[in-house]
């Protein structure tokens, strides 16, 4: 069984029947042949490509139940396109969110201003100061002004990644502890920006949770 | 704050075809009835027009639900607007009824209702799917008949608390077993300006806090919301978003909910 977390800028992709269980595998989305099939999906894409299509929330609070041996917890993901979190206390469900709209396009301009401007965020520190930020759009303004102003391009780019992550930090309900999911883990500056201790996660917590779904029979539709 | 007299008989004698904003005092329902008046519900989408039409009356950001009224009243012929203005309905209703006073050549009555002869909820803790039942609440505003073969009562799965949302597809999520709460349920009693009543909830449920976006039965929604052991927040503008079904889907799964 094939499983496939089909996101704006990445699909990842997990075959359970592949010896050992198989490890997951990713391809940028707009190199995604048009055929793809798979049996379970879940990502904004996901309903084109598969049989059954198990939401991002679900998705996200089933993989942070299979990975996280805790009670209690936040998990929040980072996406290209909108950012989510899920907080269990005493191991139930507590509180969620999904920002797509005024979280919109935040992990997109993140790694549109990296190609852009030719940066290495790994070689980029955290920055004392920071923009406000609540859109990766509305974001990109504070950075043209601020390098008129004077400020290195590395600068700019980088408050603007300690704003998004901590737009993130809040709209996840300001934890002392959360867990990230996404591909913004492997990228330190962004990791690095939270005023909170952070345990990254990878990106593949949605295929962990579209696994656990896949163990579990069937449900029927919703009414 | 002046509002108009209740009209007489004879007032609204004179008119054929009306719109409501809000639940009008029964007394008003009462009399439309009586004389065979068309009633419209304003707040329901009735006319196929972009909300857009409402923004030279209306800030863009505003009530979904008032837009929409605004529309309706531009483009249906009326005789007269009775818009609730009272504490069962809001400011926002106040100045849009206001506002359409002076932009449409009909009279626009406010009025103030403050009814608190309980009618009942049975739609509210019926087992039917829950747009049926909304459905039907909303119809009830237009009658001051008193209800009829009522369906029985069932043990809820869950609760949706709230006002009649402008897009009523989000209430496809929940079970039939769903209670509804809030504003909705005031409706049905036929007592809007009940605040006791509309800030019950059962904590026994999880429960989604509904409000339109822009409303300001959000603070109530929110603070409810963190009241209750297992709840939802959730506002909506004018349709309802994917994230927005997303959420009430994963909460309504995640809390065990049968669908």
């Amino acid at each position: 069984m094939i499983l496939g977390d089909f996101g704006t800028s990445y699909c990842k992709f997990l075959d359970l029947d592949a010896p050992g269980g198989g490890e997951p595998t990713i391809i940028a989305t707009r190199e995604l042949p048009r055929e793809t099939r798979v049996k379970l999906a879940t990502g904004h894409l996901g309903k084109r490509f598969a049989d059954r299509y198990v939401n991002e929330l679900i998705a996200l609070a089933r993989g942070g139940e299979a990975l996280i041996r805790e009670d209690d917890y936040v998990l929040l993901d980072c996406g290209s396109r909108d950012i989510k979190f899920i907080k269990y206390q005493k191991g139930k469900l507590a509180d969620m969110g999904w920002n797509a709209e005024c979280g919109a396009s935040m992990g997109f301009t993140i790694e549109l201003l990296e190609r852009y401007y030719e940066l290495d965020y790994t070689q980029l520190r955290v920055p004392e100061q920071t923009f406000s930020v609540t859109c990766g759009v509305l974001g990109m303004s504070d950075i043209f002004d601020t390098v008129i102003s004077g400020v290195e391009v590395a600068e700019a780019v980088a408050r603007f990644v300690k704003g998004i992550a901590l737009n993130a930090y809040r709209f996840a309900g300001s934890p002392a502890r959360l867990y990230l999911s996404g591909g913004l883990c492997d990228n330190p500056l962004f990791v690095g920006s939270f005023p909170c201790q952070v345990m990254p996660l990878g990106r593949f917590v949605l295929l962990r949770g579209l696994e656990a779904e896949a163990h579990q029979p069937i449900p029927p539709p919703h009414a | 704050m002046n509002f108009d007299p209740p009209p007489s008989i004879a007032t609204l004698s004179r008119f054929r075809k009306i719109g409501i904003i809000g639940v009008p005092p029964l007394e008003v329902i009462r009399g439309a009835n009586e004389h065979g008046l068309l009633i419209h519900d304003l707040d329901e989408p009735l006319v196929r027009e972009d909300l857009e039409a409402a923004s030279p009356f209306l800030p863009r950001v505003y009530c979904a639900i008032l837009r929409t009224a605004v529309v309706n009243a531009l483009h249906l012929e009326l005789d007269a607007i009775y818009a609730d203005t009272g504490p069962g309905k809001c400011d926002c209703a106040l100045h849009t009824a206001t506002i359409l006073a002076e932009a449409l050549p009909i009279p626009v009555i406010r009025t103030r209702n403050m009814d608190s002869v309980a009618f009942g909820t049975p739609l509210c803790q019926a087992r039917l799917p829950l747009i049926e039942r909304m459905l039907a609440i909303t119809a009830g505003v237009k009658s001051a008949a008193p209800y009829q073969n009522q369906p029985p009562p069932c043990a809820p799965t869950a609760g949706f608390w709230g006002v009649p949302p402008r897009d009523f597809s989000i209430l496809g999520l929940f079970p039939e077993t769903t209670h509804l709460y809030g504003w909705a349920r005031c409706m049905e009693n036929k007592t809007p300006a009940d605040h006791d009543l509309e800030a019950r909830f059962n904590p026994e449920v999880p429960t989604v806090f509904f409000a339109q976006s822009f409303c300001a039965k959000t603070a109530l929604a929110r603070y409810l919301a963190k009241k209750h052991p297992h709840a939802l927040y959730l506002d909506v503008d004018v349709h309802t978003t994917s994230s927005a079904r997303a959420k009430v889907q994963a909460f309504l799964e995640l809390s065990g909910v049968k669908s």
